[in-house]
């Protein structure tokens, strides 16, 4: 482990918008004055990197975007065994040594993915309003362990009938108080919370 | 607990599939045969013996082997030059990246789990980049500081291979969880066939030959969608 440098992970399932959160998210830490790369574990393709750098172009070196394969198993790759993400990250960081925030997308998945405290010091479960507003309530370790929960997609929960009220009161109570963020990854609402809550890890489990 | 048995559980413990040494995210050339339509259940077995006579032993299987013997004898220079030899043999990128990652992270997983000076020695070499640290000769490396036989060393790594092999066959659906196990326990004789002649071969010798699999390596390499590294 580089100690300098701070490790975050991003899980949550299919489609709820980690890699969107990962692309509104960077700017905002580059603005901070910080040195981001990406690491994400796509399920089949090489779909999530290409998006992040093509999104991120000029922003950010496309040599620092990226894709482990996992073998068709995410949490595993995260979890059980983060060797390959291991190894990825200590590549990127010999190529690249001012490098002091690696974030590591997790492969879509279902609601018990957690990160191992070794690959991260720190990590996000992104749920997204159209999956339900009694998301929160099935619980899972992802809604109820990780250290920050983000609902995404808070502009779209008026056509999919999803009380955010109701999903952040019950996100509330099953996390027992551990931070809940709601954002919006298009228009960047929520983004500046979800770095202050990133930033307050650095150093601390280094 | 007598010298055998203890060596008996290191190796269960190199070759479980729980090892975290990255394993589960190869295929060893499985997929890229997948893609092309090259392979079916019913000839997957044979695709599996086929890479461990041609391939993997006389290539890791006998890296191992030497590295094995170089290492018991505290032999470094022998021991560099054996992976140096075996990372130069892998014609394909991926092939050459998915060892040293799963032989950099077993290494990183060993030392605190087995220690000894001989890992701490490696160890060193491969951060200095003094040698590439390829899967096959870290295991050699991690089965000498074990005390481990040389011959029970490649029987395990070799079945260690055919349990990822299998086990990437069951997630490409070329096999189902029974089968898989039929066929691992059918591996067995060629195996211990693959065993005996990489306690044979010499270091000239050292290298697999299979244009069809190199050739499909290369495919997946470049191919649109993936589920394995390799």
């Amino acid at each position: 482990m580089t100690d300098h440098v701070l490790r975050v992970g991003f899980a949550g399932p299919v489609g709820s918008g980690k890699t969107a959160l990962i692309e509104a998210l960077v700017p905002v830490l580059i603005d901070r004055g910080r040195r981001p790369a990406v690491i994400t574990n796509d399920i089949y393709t090489q779909e999530d990197a290409r998006h992040v750098r093509r999104n991120l172009a000029g922003l950010l070196d496309p040599a620092k975007v990226v894709g482990v394969e996992t073998g068709a198993c995410p949490h595993t790759a995260v979890r059980d065994d983060p060797t390959m993400n291991l190894a990825a990250g200590a590549e990127l960081l010999e190529r690249f040594p001012d490098i002091d925030t690696l974030l590591y997308e997790s492969g879509g998945d279902n609601l018990t993915l957690t990160f191992s405290p070794v690959l991260v010091d720190m990590f996000f479960f992104v749920l997204d309003t159209a999956e339900g507003e009694k998301m929160p309530r099935k619980r899972g370790p992802g809604i109820t362990d990780s250290d920050v929960l983000v609902i995404n997609k808070i502009d779209i929960a008026q056509y999919v009938r999803c009380d955010l009220d109701v999903m952040t009161a019950d996100a509330d109570r099953v996390r027992e108080g551990r931070p809940v963020v709601l954002t919006n990854s298009l228009t960047g609402e929520g983004l500046e919370k979800v770095a202050e809550l990133l930033e307050s890890y650095r150093g601390v489990t280094a | 607990m007598t010298a055998a048995l203890d060596s008996l559980l290191l190796c269960l413990q190199l070759t479980d599939s729980a090892f975290p040494s990255g394993l589960y995210t190869l295929s060893h050339g499985l997929e890229g045969f997948h893609q092309a339509k090259a392979v079916d259940p019913d000839s997957m077995p044979a695709l599996l013996t086929d890479l461990l006579r041609h391939s993997v032993g006389p290539a890791d299987a006998t890296a191992l082997a030497l590295a094995h013997l170089a290492a018991g004898a505290g032999d470094w220079d022998a021991v560099v030059e054996v992976d140096q030899r075996l990372h130069a043999s892998k014609l394909n990128r991926e092939l050459r990246l998915a060892a040293t990652r799963t032989g950099r992270q077993m290494l990183e997983t060993a030392r605190p789990a087995i220690g000894g000076e001989a890992l701490e020695h490696y160890a060193e070499l491969v951060a200095a980049k003094r040698t590439p640290g390829c899967q096959a000769v870290a295991a050699a490396v991690v089965y000498a500081s074990g005390r481990v036989a040389a011959e029970q060393a490649v029987a395990s790594d070799l079945f260690a291979f055919a349990v990822s092999f299998t086990g990437a066959a069951l997630r490409l659906r070329l096999t189902d969880h029974r089968r898989a196990q039929a066929t691992l326990r059918a591996t067995a004789p060629v195996i211990r066939e693959v065993t005996e002649a990489a306690l044979a071969r010499e270091l000239a010798d050292l290298g697999g030959c299979v244009p069809v699999a190199d050739a499909m390596s290369g495919r997946h390499e470049r191919s649109e969608a993936r589920m394995f590294a390799t």
